[in-house]
């Protein structure tokens, strides 16, 4: 099975080539056999990727240690699930499973488009070739997971005891499921460039998958902060590491283009801002991962470094230089069809809106890459680490946070002063009240008290929203609230869903500020000594040492240190926190200590034991972190994935209606009926 | 009882370690023997001040101290993160430098001078606000501020042209003036 999925690795590459080189070839001369020929190659492409990834998989679980990425990535006794998921540990297993989820999707995208878009699809399968032959070109010649050994190791190094986490089984595949999920509507942008059928029809096609690509992203993020928080110890969940700025860069510039598509397809604008936003969302994408893999920028992801930098930043060049010279020259078929009216419209709080995502995500870039801007100025070496980020960031979240709120408030087209007042009334007072209530109730943290005023202006929004549209429902339909709910979610799932993920937005600030009245304590306990400590809320903790206990486990030497945790109002819980030497199966340590965080978790708060060491014999050195809201953190992700679900969820069409959507809006135009809109009724 | 050449031996030692203090109290940031090591590890020691010197630190300013040094390890973490989460063979070093010079009296501020002599100012997590690092502070604010002018001058000059075509030109559409009123009628009562 290794060497079949070792020769269809080379077979998956030739049948990419030919898929490209076809697929071209019949869309310029206008030969289906040829568009046939290459789709057809893409599916092959799928088939022999799938089974190189077998291939590799088996080799991993059966531990054959003859190959260089399994003896590197893998020891005999690494639990099935790491062995399973080392495929994506290192840095020629991953690329192998970007060319696997790339041709996965490359081969749904045809299926689906097999009867729609025709006239696309012959640039949409080339472009998805080439970019299929890039990458399976670097796995083979540069990061080849099946290169071989001279000799076999008795036993490999084993799997980096940070990625022995459940979240790095799925936090990896996750990001990659949304990275390369940008190739799709890159694919259809370059498609419709070179067609020059720019109308709405490309928009279409790209929508959803736009959409798979910004849910796995905030998946994928969600995931890694949830894995950071747990896993390395610091008490934080985002560092403003490059290689996690460079998952936000597409996320951001892929939610700024789920903004303003709507206003393509309202209005007929920013068609050359969409297509500019599609591109970019795709190269940042590959930025991202040329950051992550080339060593420019040192970052604590540097368990995937290798020679492989240099092919990303030629393929990103070539890929910037063709698009531009496809946009440059199809300027005029990018013209508007209409014409924004007012500066007060949901029009430009969508453009706003887009500025500053856009600008966010230049702030995250600039920042990145910014040490080495200045380095090639003044050729002196600086760090831009979290202060700069947050000093820039946080103002420029918090206006985003505001935008979220303005936008559903605000008419298409142009706003009346009386639509303003009678929309803004209630969302400015529910802000104003949870402001008033904080900073009465001792809040003084200048941010937080900001950013919750804020979440109480966004969350009134679209609760107003919702409001509204389940009193229509029960005017016109005499529906009972819970069915009402349902059905207006369901008869407009993009607007409603939207709104929940805006609400997720909500969450999320909520507990990013939480973040502000973080409180930490260092100390030593020896068995039996005890510690007071006063958390965010003013109560009383006393930690109590159970001592320090030493132990063996599958495949690693353990320390570790219980503590009682009390509080008047609740029963003592223990928490222990581990500091673990992995050892390979001869007994031998294979990578430095790590360490195992204790958690008593709550919505309120998380208590965060970290133990740092033992000295003497028994004593332990450990900090004890109260961290306030940070579960709000994983429930702000999940409402938000759940949001963009409801989003892409199919829309359920009525048997003898024919729909227009406009924006979020559905409109029955049959003159036989009376018109409708349904405005979430 | 120490012979003449031993106590000559001990003053000349007393007067070099009382002038080097001298120096090195009025100097504040400079580092005496900051030598690279093989790793990229370069120790940052001071004599220590004398007990008036200065107020010392207490464990929580220390502890800021080090949230403004960037481990030199590929981390990207800061000194007092990295050290108490996932220790590298530096910041536990950059840890004892910091607190060799916070029980010798000095101040956060000379402590973070004598760690950027050593390092360089690639040892601060964020870059000082001043010169070309401007560049860095400003360039985010104004990339927002300029791209909402330019989105403003944008809406400005549609709005305008909106009017003309209005007044001017009706644009001709294919749908008959039932469908147009209609339309017209559901994207104006979209929020009542």
């Amino acid at each position: 099975m290794i060497l079949v999925g070792e020769l269809s690795l080379w077979v998956a590459l030739l049948m990419a080539t030919w898929g490209a080189t076809v697929s071209f070839a019949g869309g310029r001369l206008g030969r289906s056999d040829l568009v046939a020929s290459g789709e057809r190659a893409l599916y092959a492409t799928f088939a022999f990727v799938a089974l190189a990834s077998i291939g590799l998989w088996t080799a991993l679980l059966t531990s054959d240690f003859s190959l260089r990425f399994v003896a590197s990535y893998t020891s005999a006794n690494l639990p099935a699930v790491y062995k399973f998921s080392a495929f994506w540990g290192g840095q020629a297993g991953s690329m192998l499973f970007w060319c696997l989820v790339l041709s996965l999707y490359s081969a749904i995208a045809m299926f689906a488009n097999r009867r729609s878009n025709r006239e696309l699809m012959p640039y949409v399968t080339g472009t998805l070739a080439t970019i299929l032959v890039f990458f399976l070109a670097t796995t083979v010649f540069r990061a080849n997971p099946y290169s071989r050994l001279d000799w076999i190791p008795p036993d490999g190094t084993g799997l980096n005891p940070q990625l022995q986490n459940p979240g790095m089984a799925f936090h990896p595949p996750n990001l990659y499921l949304g990275y390369v999920a940008t190739s799709i509507p890159f694919a259809f942008a370059i498609a419709a460039l070179v067609t020059r059928r720019l109308d709405a029809e490309w928009l279409g096609a790209v929508r959803r998958w736009s959409l798979v690509s910004w849910l796995f992203l905030t998946i994928g993020i969600t995931m890694g902060m949830w894995w950071a928080y747990v896993e390395l110890g610091w008490g934080g969940y985002w560092a403003w590491d490059p290689v996690e700025n460079a998952s936000l860069l597409p996320w951001l510039t892929g939610t700024a283009f789920l903004h303003s598509i709507m206003i393509q397809e309202k209005r007929g604008m920013l068609r050359k801002w969409n297509v500019t936003l599609v591109v970019a969302t795709f190269l940042l994408a590959i930025l991202g991962t040329f950051i992550t893999r080339s060593g420019v920028i040192e970052s604590v992801h540097s368990f995937a470094r290798s020679e492989i930098g240099s092919w990303f930043a030629a393929f990103l060049v070539a890929s910037i230089a063709v698009t531009a010279f496809l946009v440059a020259t199809r300027l005029k078929d990018l013209e508007a069809r209409a014409e924004l009216e007012s500066m007060v419209s949901r029009e430009a709080a969508f453009l706003y809106n887009n500025v500053v995502l856009v600008g966010i995500a230049f702030s995250v870039l600039w920042g990145t890459l910014f040490p080495i801007i200045s380095e090639a100025v003044r050729g002196s070496k600086i760090t831009v680490g979290a202060p700069f980020f947050n000093t820039v960031n946080i103002p420029l979240g918090l206006l985003l946070l505001g935008l979220t709120g303005v936008g559903p408030l605000i008419a298409w087209r142009r706003a009346s002063v009386a639509n303003l007042k009678r929309q803004f009334a209630a969302p400015v007072a529910g802000g104003l009240v949870v402001g008033a209530a904080l900073f009465a109730l001792g809040m003084r943290d200048g941010y937080a008290l900001v950013s919750y005023t804020l979440a109480g202006f966004v969350a009134t929004t679209i609760g107003q929203e919702f409001v509204k549209g389940v009193g229509a429902r029960r005017r016109m339909h005499n529906e009972a609230v819970p069915v009402a709910f349902n059905r207006l979610i369901g008869r407009n799932r993009r607007r409603y869903g939207g709104y929940i993920v805006h609400f997720g937005v909500v969450v999320l600030f909520a507990a990013f500020a939480g973040l502000a009245f973080k409180k930490e304590y260092d100390l030593s306990l020896s068995p039996g000594a005890s510690f007071s400590a006063v958390d965010p809320y003013n109560r009383t903790w006393t930690f109590t040492s159970q001592g320090v206990s030493r132990y063996e486990e599958l495949n690693r030497q353990v320390t570790a240190v219980v503590l009682e945790a009390k509080r008047a109002g609740m029963n003592p819980t223990l928490i222990k926190s581990e500091k673990r030497q992995h050892v390979d199966s001869r007994g031998v340590p294979t990578f430095e200590p790590s360490t195992e965080v204790g958690i008593l978790e709550s919505l309120r708060q998380d208590v965060y034991l970290v133990l740092h060491g033992v000295s003497g014999e028994e004593t332990a050195e450990i900090r004890i972190t109260f961290n306030p809201l940070v579960w709000w953190v994983w429930y702000g992700g999940i409402i938000m994935a759940l949001g963009g679900l409801v989003v892409m969820w199919p829309q359920a069409t009525r048997a003898g209606a024919k729909r227009r959507a406009e924006g979020g809006y559905v409109v029955v135009m049959q003159p036989s009926e009376r018109p409708r809109v349904e405005a979430g009724v | 009882m120490a012979s003449r050449r031993e106590f000559v031996t001990a003053l000349g030692t007393a007067l070099v370690a009382a002038a080097s203090r001298g120096v090195w109290a009025q100097q504040g940031a400079e580092t005496p023997g900051a030598t690279m090591q093989g790793d990229g590890y370069i120790p940052v020691r001071r004599l220590p001040r004398s007990a008036f010197a200065a107020k010392r630190l207490t464990p929580l300013e220390r502890d800021a101290v080090e949230r403004m040094l960037a481990c030199p390890c590929p981390c990207t973490l800061d000194v007092f993160t990295c050290r108490t989460s996932m220790p590298c063979g530096f910041s536990p070093r950059l840890h004892a430098d910091v607190m060799q010079l916070a029980n010798g009296g000095y101040s956060a501020d000379e402590i973070l001078a004598a760690f950027e002599q050593a390092y360089g100012e690639k040892i601060l997590m964020a870059p000082h606000k001043q010169g070309f690092n401007w560049v860095g502070w400003i360039a985010p604010f104004a990339a927002v501020g300029g791209g909402a002018l330019v989105a403003a001058a944008f809406i400005r000059q549609w709005g305008r042209r909106a009017a003309e075509h209005r007044t001017t030109a009706p644009v001709p559409v294919e749908a008959t003036d039932d469908e147009m009123a209609r339309l017209e009628a559901a994207i104006r009562g979209e929020d009542r």
